[in-house]
């Protein structure tokens, strides 16, 4: 009262009805909180995978792409051009996919400003052999240093030591999922066939384990001589530019000034992945309605309990009205008090929905999908807290806005007029 | 030396349902400062309507009307809302008094919008228009845990805070028993001589209107015959 006469007043109105005001915030809570829990554990899981997708693989690939639909080269003779031309059986021109120039290219990449480094390698599909298990898989010819600054490959090593591919000549370093398969352990040996008909015996130095389940399962690294060796091609030879950025944002248009320079394909990582994020485009849509629509049904709580309000105080509203108070004041009431529930309902709501992810992220999960975790990732940053404490504050203001401006419109003279 | 408070000029007022009403027909009406003045008419006469219309809580009409010297018609619904809050006082058939609200927080409630003393200079002022009215010791009390005639006798202490060039009343005693009804006309006679204010109020108890100064009588919206009370 002393403070504030219209905040007094919302206050009072608020304490009248304390069981119907808590129902309502009840309902600002649990809709936050669900948007805290759920929300937080689509996007952390996003998030998860874009982090690691960008930590540990190119930003940019550039690669020579196979053309299999060529032109036939009869369909450039003049005389066929009013002619029908029919060829059975068309191959694709037995191009190697080496990069021409494959070092100068390199070195005018590392020039570049944007450019945070390149590690140029060679790769090729091969089959793992263990005993009678037989896997087919990517092996990738790589310097392990220079790959190593680029995709952190020693953060994500979880067995053995990457330097050795190095020191040991015939070393491989495999992803977790690959290792399982084959059913091999660190120090074992495996056999490599190449398609080329080369088959190498290989030591198994170093396991590692992204997260990203397809990665792991298909990839692994050896140095640039072995996979030369095994594809049986020169020192020269490289297949993949993989490039990384300074700034990842840049990837589509740099690929695409890097395709036009050199004439290569150049595959950038939204590219990449671009099946993975229409998935998630999906699984975002789907959750934001669901998320929407609960906090649609708070706002009707809200929106419930004002009218209820403000048909219970009519005749405080006429008065009010006709003791000088303006439309904007009966507004400014009833707004506050939607809005007292909307921030206290959503304090609550950020709270839980905390407590929520910090219990359910304390549970060891072990969940195998397009990533592999023990525990559950939450998007836990603060503003991804704040977007949601503002949604709900929206969603209350609308609510209360309605009934308030109802509220400011009431006729005072057919309430207080005498009957 | 006595002022014009009040002046309709070819009043008119219709109601535009299904079918058209004309509640107020050519009123003019003049009151002066410091005057007592009653309106009765039977039920449907128009008194109640030619009070809101005055009032300026109700701005659907034709004509003019001068209050305090300055043309209503011609004001916004916040200019008109700032009059009501600083010029008039009302009091209504119920007290319509916050419930959730003590007595004197009731009273200070116009001056608090008003906003031209402190809360503490206000609360004073609203404790002296209670004791002047035998209130003061009920002040603490909440609104809805009085009785009748302190609920109405609070009601006029909130008309008066804002120091009000005029009162104006809808049966301010059509809710009372005859002993709480003479209490309130003893207030506001009081009021009128002690501090020469001008009161406005429609009544159908001829009683009360007999000991005002001057009565106005209306039927079918128009004046019939106004009456000074000896």
């Amino acid at each position: 009262m002393k403070k504030n006469t219209i905040l007094s007043i919302a206050w009072r109105h608020l304490l009248s009805k304390k069981r119907q005001t808590i129902v309502a915030l009840l309902g600002v809570t649990f809709g936050i909180a669900i948007f805290i829990f759920q929300g937080g554990l689509i996007t952390g899981f996003q998030q998860l995978f874009i982090e690691q997708t960008i930590n540990t693989s190119a930003h940019i690939r550039l690669y020579n792409e196979d053309q299999v639909n060529r032109l036939s080269i009869l369909s450039k003779v003049d005389s066929f051009k009013t002619a029908w031309l029919i060829i059975h059986s068309q191959k694709p021109k037995d191009e190697l996919p080496k990069i021409r120039n494959a070092r100068a290219i390199v070195k005018w990449l590392e020039q570049q400003p944007e450019i945070e480094g390149v590690s140029p390698s060679l790769s090729a599909q091969v089959i793992f052999k263990n005993g009678i298990t037989q896997v087919s898989a990517r092996v990738v010819g790589t310097d392990i240093i220079k790959e190593n600054l680029l995709f952190n490959v020693e953060k994500y090593n979880i067995q053995g030591s990457i330097k050795k591919l190095q020191t040991i000549p015939n070393g491989i370093i495999l992803g977790e999922g690959l290792a399982n398969l084959l059913n091999v352990q660190l120090n074992d040996n495996i056999l490599v066939i190449a398609p080329s008909g080369v088959s190498l015996e290989m030591k198994v130095v170093a396991i590692n384990k992204t997260g990203i389940t397809e990665l792991d399962k298909t990839r692994a690294y050896t140095n640039i001589r072995n996979a030369q060796k095994l594809l049986m091609v020169d020192n020269d030879y490289f297949t993949d530019i993989p490039i990384r950025l300074k700034n990842i944002d840049d990837a589509e248009n740099y690929a695409r000034l890097l395709e036009k320079k050199f004439g290569l394909r150049a595959l950038d990582w939204k590219e990449a992945n671009a099946n993975i994020f229409s998935v998630f485009k999906i699984q975002n849509m789907v959750t934001y309605l669901i998320i929407t629509t609960i906090l649609i049904v708070s706002g009707f709580g809200i929106f419930n309990i004002l009218m209820m309000i403000i048909y219970e105080k009519l005749p405080d509203i006429a008065i009010l009205k006709a003791i000088g108070y303006k439309n904007r004041d009966i507004v400014k009431i009833f707004l506050l008090e939607s809005v007292f529930i909307g921030v206290t309902g959503g304090l609550l709501g950020l709270l839980l929905g905390f407590l929520m992810q910090k219990i359910v992220g304390s549970i060891k999960m072990n969940v195998k999908g397009f990533v592999t975790l023990e525990y559950l990732q939450f998007n836990s940053s603060l503003s991804f807290y704040l977007f949601a404490f503002f949604f709900a504050l929206l969603v209350t203001a609308i609510a209360g806005y309605l009934p308030a401006r109802k509220a400011s419109k009431t006729d005072p003279i057919e309430i207080l007029r005498a009957k | 030396m006595n002022t014009t408070i009040l002046q309709t000029v070819q009043l008119n007022k219709f109601y535009r349902g299904a079918v058209m009403f004309q509640a107020l027909k050519n009123i003019n009406f003049l009151l002066k400062a410091g005057e007592f003045v009653s309106v009765v008419g039977p039920s449907g006469s128009g008194k109640s309507t030619l009070l809101y219309v005055l009032s300026t809580m109700d701005s659907d009409y034709q004509g003019d009307i001068y209050f305090d010297g300055e043309l209503l018609r011609k004001k916004s619904a916040n200019e008109l809302a700032e009059i009501r809050n600083e010029k008039i006082g009302f009091v209504f058939q119920f007290h319509y008094l916050l419930p959730e609200f003590t007595a004197i927080e009731n009273v200070m409630l116009p001056a608090l919008k008003l906003g031209r003393y402190s809360y503490e200079e206000i609360r004073e002022q609203a404790l002296e228009k209670l004791n002047l009215l035998g209130l003061g010791k009920i002040a603490e009390k909440k609104a809805n845990t009085l009785s009748g005639g302190q609920q109405q006798r609070v009601a006029i202490a909130r008309a008066l805070i804002n120091h009000p060039k005029i009162i104006m009343g809808d049966e301010p005693t059509g809710n009372l028993d005859s002993k709480n009804a003479d209490a309130v006309y003893d207030i506001f006679r009081m009021l009128n001589q002690q501090f020469n204010l001008t009161f406005l109020i429609v009544t159908h108890d001829m009683n009360f209107a007999q000991k005002t100064d001057r009565t106005v009588f209306l039927k079918d919206g128009e004046i019939i015959k106004e009456m000074m009370n000896s």
